[in-house]
């Protein structure tokens, strides 16, 4: 792809969620949303692949409906209270309506079929973008909302996507498709503590981000895309084999790594906000998702599986595609977990 | 709910459901789509009615601008569909599946 093509494309995908996150009305966020749909639908097709384009043409189905959605609910509402602005947003079915078109933008259950398909279609870097960043600008809107929609929507939403988050998971043995589902799953952790604390809300989004991150450019560097070919990337770069089963963990949120952090604060919220048994719900989800990061974790490091010799010598050449942001991520997932006092302090109080 | 509110809306609601039950051609999604724009394109020209006032006259351009971006983009992958599927048939898009 031509530079200044390419140039542009990341332009406008900055764009599209900057203009979101300023705006106050809902045309001009809808207008944002486009214009992050648009500029990522040639990023996805830069290798004419069959897989790309069947992934491009489903996620711009999907995404457009989900706007077109957002539109109309917004719409409604203008109709029915005569409001545009994105934080009084009062009338129920207009809530309700934009609650489900941002879960389908974001790939929450029930409206999740999307996401697996997606991501396993597209390259580890284009499928980072779409874990990380196309979820910023949906969850701005969602942070704005969650005050006026149904308590009860969020939380079936949240739950439902923890279970199938966990549950989803557990047939595959793609890398992207596992990635997929832990995204499900941690969008609904923070779904389920958004009407009680926005600020935790978005810190489980930051968390979340830097661990995604740091897990997807882990596989870029030993290009392993398959749970078979991580249990030979062990010979291509031991460090990075033996930090990716740490990084697994901290996606599964075992303490004392930076994934514990978020469920942790969750948990203590919703029994603070006298909600113990969905607290007990929501951690018992928490085990299906820990079932496959475990099995990785087996593949990765604590096991050595039976390959034939010659697959398990190549020439330890320096990796091509380093990525500068890998140390620093692998790092913050591994290591934030003390800081959570300064951090709480930082955001929440 | 307004006569007004109430046709737009259910030129809306037919269209979202056409897009969600699409059944043989990717053609016919798109289409869908489009129709769904077009009633929120009749819903803000509508609203300047609504308001007796030419405060919010230029909402139903920009929407228009950019559904009809999104509508040649849905178009160019209708096209390269067709290229690397040699269809556009909805059963032949099931290489991604579990």
């Amino acid at each position: 792809m031509s530079p200044y093509v390419f140039t542009l494309l990341i332009f406008n995908l900055g764009l599209g969620t900057t203009m979101t996150f300023a705006s106050s009305h809902w045309l001009l966020a809808w207008m944002g949303l486009e214009i992050n749909t648009l500029a990522i639908i040639p990023l996805m097709t830069r290798q004419h692949h069959p897989r790309a384009v069947e992934a491009t043409t489903k996620y711009f189905l999907t995404q457009a409906t989900a706007a077109a959605l957002i539109l109309f609910a917004s719409t409604s509402n203008a109709w029915l209270t005569g409001e545009w602005a994105i934080n009084q947003m009062s009338h129920p079915l207009a809530t309700s309506t934009i609650m489900l078109a941002l879960a389908l933008k974001l790939g929450l259950a029930p409206v999740h079929f999307w996401m697996p398909e997606v991501i396993q279609g597209l390259d580890l870097t284009t499928g980072l973008v779409l874990s990380t960043w196309q979820k910023l600008a949906p969850f701005a809107l969602l942070l704005q909302v969650s005050s006026t929609v149904n308590p009860l929507i969020l939380t079936l939403i949240g739950l439902l996507s923890t279970l199938i988050g966990g549950w989803g998971g557990l047939n595959q043995t793609q890398l992207r498709k596992i990635l997929a589902y832990s995204s499900i799953a941690h969008l609904g952790w923070m779904v389920l503590i958004i009407q009680f604390s926005p600020p935790l809300a978005t810190l489980s989004l930051l968390i979340y981000i830097i661990m995604t991150t740091s897990a997807f450019l882990t596989f870029k560097l030993t290009s392993s895309t398959t749970m078979n070919a991580l249990a030979t990337s062990w010979t291509k770069s031991p460090m990075m084999t033996s930090l990716a089963t740490l990084i697994l963990l901290s996606l599964a949120g075992l303490p004392p790594l930076t994934g514990f952090m978020p469920k942790w604060l969750i948990l203590q919220e919703l029994v603070k906000q006298d909600l113990p048994m969905l607290a007990f719900f929501a951690a018992m989800t928490a085990l299906l998702s820990l079932y496959f990061y475990l099995r990785l974790c087996y593949t990765v490091a604590l096991t050595s599986s039976p390959n034939t010799i010659t697959m398990l010598t190549p020439w330890r050449l320096n990796p091509t595609q380093t990525s500068p942001l890998n140390p620093l991520t692998t790092m913050l997932t591994l290591a934030l977990l003390p800081l959570t006092p300064a951090i709480l302090a930082l955001v929440i109080y | 709910m307004t006569p007004v509110h109430f046709s737009f809306t259910a030129a809306f609601t037919l269209g979202l459901m056409g897009l969600a039950f699409h059944r043989t051609h990717l053609l016919s999604a798109l289409i869908c789509l489009e129709g769904m724009m077009l009633s929120l394109f009749i819903a803000l020209s509508l609203w300047t009615l609504q308001l007796e006032a030419t405060a919010f006259s230029t909402a139903p351009m920009l929407l228009l601008a950019f559904s009809a971006c999104e509508a040649s983009a849905g178009l160019a992958l209708l096209v390269a569909t067709a290229r690397t599927h040699g269809t556009d048939r909805l059963q032949n898009l099931n290489l991604l599946q579990c």
